[in-house]
């Protein structure tokens, strides 16, 4: 991560410029809100690539049950993404301000969606190892644990964003809500279900109600 | 209130400046307290939710009766305990700083309403064989609490560092002031439980059981909880 830019650059063009920005100066969005420069345009741009990114992650993880999973896990995947996001907006921004960032709306866009955005980016990175994996294998908990460490690995490049992001909210608080982003995204993925592996003529969503807790011991069974 | 939870989250300096000057607090104290009032009742919808509307409705009044309790209660030893130990704040401060922390957290606890909101939901309704889910929620309600606890604390921490006295007698007063609150306030939850709401049948949803002043939560502890992890313990 490059450290040294604090003089607001140049919006990037386009949605891959923007992810291509994310990716090699990811400061650059908080020098231009902190600049008073609009980010708008930019927190649309990555929200589209983010939203993109995900769901090429989730077509790789329907290759497991092949057919029409490909398509319903690439829609699932990005609604996950967005719905335990939308659930920890308010603690994120909260906890932020009482811990002392100065965020002001525009940082904040920037701050969300850049963390977003880099974990997006980070499991785009891995489609392929994902996608290789899901096709060559037909057991259903191997595939759980292997998405489980893809997210562990993108959580860790998510955090290091948040921290770069909100130097002034102490690391230990930063990884509790970490913890309970990735608690959060569990029971969304749980809501969501069935995402990797549909019985035949089963329905979308699955009815009932289901913690994670037991929704990945079924799986992992 | 709005004005106040701009001031709390974005002009927390402004806000600890009045606080320490020698302008009159009435004002400052009404607003924290509604603030504190309004957050932690919205909380308390979702605490109480798993259980349907009324244990909803009841935790929406009983949650910001904890805080205006627990404050009410702790007040005087805090203002005598600053006096003891040299660190010479008015009442009306003590009293607004203590409601600024527990401000903080009722805030802080409404940030993570939709989190919570989001498990209960989820939750399977509750019954004999959800004991598992009623633990779950228990366990996430406490940690919730006790993290915006924390938070809570850590403002006014902020706001004593700010009054220009050595450190350690500072530490002193932060000391003896959490621990007033962390005892008074597991009390105070205790008498006015249930909030989750139990499994069991012999307990239905009430505002207040019977039993409330029955016996305290230290005596519960010393009785029966810290007996049954000994047996297990031991065999």
């Amino acid at each position: 991560m490059n450290d040294s830019i604090d003089l607001a650059p140049r919006e990037p063009r386009g949605v891959l410029g923007t992810l291509d920005e994310l990716l090699r100066q990811p400061r650059a969005g908080f020098a231009r809100a902190r600049a008073g420069m609009p980010v708008r345009a930019w927190t649309l741009r990555a929200i589209a690539g983010t939203l993109g990114c995900w769901s090429l992650y989730g077509a790789g993880s329907g290759f497991f049950a092949g057919g029409w999973q490909i398509g319903l896990a690439a829609v699932k995947a990005p609604l996950i993404v967005a719905g335990s996001a939308l659930l920890c907006v308010p603690s994120l921004y909260v906890f932020g301000l009482l811990a002392g960032a100065p965020l002001t709306r525009a940082r904040f866009a920037v701050t969300l969606t850049g963390f977003v955005g880099m974990l997006a980016l980070v499991m785009a990175g891995l489609l392929p190892i994902e996608w290789l994996f899901s096709v060559s294998t037909q057991s259903l908990a191997f595939v759980v644990w292997l998405h489980l460490a893809l997210w562990t690995i993108a959580m860790i490049f998510g955090t290091r964003f948040l921290r770069a992001a909100m130097p002034e909210v102490p690391t230990g608080a930063l990884m509790l809500w970490i913890a309970l982003f990735c608690l959060v995204s569990f029971q969304v993925t749980t809501f969501m279900r069935p995402i990797l592996w549909r019985e035949p003529n089963a329905a979308i969503l699955a009815e009932g109600k289901l913690f994670f807790l037991d929704h990945f011991k079924q799986a992992l069974r | 209130m709005t004005t106040m939870l701009g001031r709390l989250l974005h002009r927390g300096d402004e806000l600890l400046s009045h606080i320490l000057s020698d302008r009159p607090l009435g004002r400052t104290l009404a607003e924290l307290t509604l603030l504190m009032a309004v957050s932690a009742a919205g909380y308390g919808l979702v605490l109480g939710m798993w259980h349907g509307t009324r244990l909803a409705a009841y935790d929406a009044i009983k949650l910001p009766l904890v805080l205006v309790l627990t404050s009410t209660f702790t007040v005087a030893f805090s203002w005598i305990a600053a006096q003891a130990l040299n660190v010479p704040l008015r009442f009306a401060q003590v009293a607004v700083l203590t409601f600024l922390a527990l401000a903080a957290a009722a805030v802080a606890l409404l940030s993570l309403a939709p989190i919570a909101w989001f498990f209960t939901v989820c939750a399977p309704a509750p019954s004999s064989a959800t004991r598992m889910t009623h633990n779950a929620l228990y366990l996430m309600h406490t940690t919730f609490v006790g993290a915006c606890g924390l938070t809570g604390t850590r403002t006014l921490w902020h706001a004593m560092t700010r009054l220009g006295r050595a450190r350690s007698t500072l530490r002193r007063v932060y000391l003896v002031w959490v621990l007033g609150y962390a005892v008074v306030g597991g009390e105070v939850a205790w008498a006015l439980r249930p909030f989750v709401g139990s499994v069991s049948p012999k307990f239905p949803v009430v505002f207040l059981r019977q039993d409330a002043l029955q016996g305290n939560v230290y005596e519960f502890i010393g009785r029966d909880i810290v007996p049954y992890f000994w047996s297990r313990r031991r065999q």
